[in-house]
């Protein structure tokens, strides 16, 4: 993919998170209050909300993606051998497909599954 | 140092993060690349804590204990001062990352035209100083009110 | 102030294992450059002090050091307006020694050589050999005047946070006079400078440090131009990319 391309979808997912981040830290204490909102059954509720599903799967891989490329382009500045840029770019994407599919598994997890003790 | 990479005399990693004698967007880059490090460390902290709720790498679906376990190590006065921390650091990169993407849209600057000198760089105007300054004023103010929130404030 | 402390780093890869730090008196003249304190102290107290100079007037861009920690040309650093009796002088930063002040310029010539710094024309032929001027106006000039202005004496260069780790980085100048040339409206190279210039380690790499244009000596602003030229790779529409555009001078027009 040309940079030129990769610099536009780490300034979409800037945006975007911006905006997500935002209205993720006012829901965690602000318009919310904060023991509230961390507690058990408040946060069962959001994942059985469907617009609160989509915001969290949203606001996981914005961010993600977001800080992996960030970190791909301050360790492309680091060094620049064939084989290490290799590895930074494959690494780049390993690690945002797990790290997403982690924080997507607690979410389905989370949503499908009925409360153990 | 070795001989060597004295003589190659690049400045190295030191260069990103010490902004000594530099100009105010040079700080602004440090401030940045070392906020989106801690940020992305945080996420990936906070990525495992939350799977807690469904009892944690191996969980099967949500759990009030494992839950519980996760609050009674991160609900406490270190655990609310990385908080703080992280609002501060979090509102920082988010308003002065979006005066870069401002930037580096060439928004926030006038056309070039013939210069006369004293030479001030276009490209250093006080436009996007005061964006920079707010980015600092902000996140202060954040970091401030989760403090009161997390602290002071009624949980 | 009677006398300056001029502190000189002097180092040669080829003796030296570490750099070392050698004082020279130098008595103070009203109107005394750095770039003066120098060959003072290498005129009368050590003739092997190794430094590059020409013009002493701020045109060839050969006097690039560190001043008191900042990139500064000598010759255009008057003494007293660095408010110090202790004058400290080292080779630029990211540029390698060659001995004491003097540094090594050919890998930064090389990277401004990179980015195809001319006048590009679609017609290949007719650039090699032109029938006619090529047209522009004094207002198309204002446009680009003040990029014309380097010197390539290297303090952007110096300056740059990227350039400190990344080698293929081309750096600030370069970046600079490759905004300067693809904004000329009688090139027509644009869509090949963009192909050098979309790259993992292309002009993306700047991070708007600004450090460039704070230290320029002649007002090009590096910075500028490097954050107006991502704007034009982003959208991937070179300007003039295409060979139409470029205004000939004709007989009669």
């Amino acid at each position: 993919m040309r940079e030129s391309r990769l610099m536009l979808v780490q300034y979409v997912t800037a945006a975007a998170a911006v905006v997500l981040v935002a209205i993720h830290l006012l829901l965690q204490g602000v318009l919310v209050p904060y023991g509230t909102a961390i507690s058990f059954g408040t946060v069962l509720s959001a994942y059985r909300s469907v617009i609160s599903i989509v915001f969290l799967e949203l606001l996981l891989v914005v961010v993600l993606v977001h800080g992996f490329n960030g970190v791909r382009i301050i360790l492309h500045e680091l060094r620049q051998t064939a084989s290490w840029s290799r590895w930074v770019d494959a690494g780049t994407v390993i690690a945002i497909v797990a790290s997403v599919g982690y924080g997507t598994r607690t979410i389905l997890l989370a949503v499908l599954m009925g409360v153990s003790s | 140092m070795s001989t060597e990479e004295t003589a190659n005399n690049r400045k190295g990693v030191l260069g990103w993060i010490n902004p000594h004698n530099h100009n105010a967007e040079r700080w602004a880059y440090a401030f940045q690349r070392i906020t989106g490090v801690a940020v992305l460390l945080y996420v990936l902290g906070h990525l495992g804590d939350t799977s807690f709720f469904v009892g944690g790498p191996i969980g099967t679906g949500p759990s009030e204990s494992s839950w519980a376990f996760i609050s009674g190590l991160v609900e406490n006065s270190f655990g609310h001062m990385i908080l703080v921390l992280v609002v501060l650091v979090v509102t920082f990169h988010g308003v002065n990352g979006i005066r870069l993407i401002l930037a580096e849209f060439g928004v926030m600057f006038r056309k070039p035209r013939a210069i006369e000198y004293p030479y001030k760089p276009k490209g250093l105007n006080p436009l996007q100083r005061y964006v920079f300054v707010a980015a600092v004023a902000m996140a202060a103010i954040a970091a401030l009110l989760a403090w009161w929130i997390l602290f002071e404030g009624p949980l | 102030m009677k006398d300056i402390r001029l502190v000189v780093q002097r180092f040669d890869p080829s003796v030296d294992r570490k750099p070392r730090y050698v004082e020279f008196p130098v008595p103070f003249r009203e109107g005394m450059t750095v770039l003066d304190a120098i060959l003072q102290a290498r005129d009368y107290a050590d003739h092997s002090i190794g430094v590059r100079c020409s013009c002493r007037q701020a045109s060839c861009g050969s006097c690039g050091m560190k001043i008191n920690g900042k990139a500064r040309l000598a010759c255009y650093t008057q003494v007293a307006e660095l408010r110090s009796e202790k004058v400290v002088v080292q080779p630029m930063d990211n540029f390698p020694i060659i001995k004491d002040l003097v540094t090594d310029l050919d890998g930064f010539f090389d990277r401004h050589r990179e980015l195809l710094p001319r006048i590009l024309r679609a017609d290949e032929a007719e650039m090699e050999s032109p029938t006619a001027e090529y047209l522009m106006s004094p207002e198309e000039l204002d446009k680009i005047l003040q990029f014309t202005y380097c010197i390539k004496c290297g303090l952007c260069t110096s300056s740059c946070p990227t350039v400190g780790t990344d080698s293929l980085f081309p750096g600030p100048q370069a970046l600079a006079q490759a905004y300067r040339y693809t904004m000329d409206v009688r090139d027509e190279g644009g869509g090949e400078r963009f192909e050098l210039l979309d790259t993992r380690h292309g002009v993306f790499r700047c991070h708007y440090a600004g450090s460039c244009s704070a230290v320029c000596p002649k007002g090009v602003d590096p910075a500028l131009g490097i954050q107006l030229l991502k704007r034009h790779v982003m959208s991937a529409k070179p300007p003039r990319g295409n060979g139409e555009g470029a205004r000939v001078w004709t007989k009669g027009s």
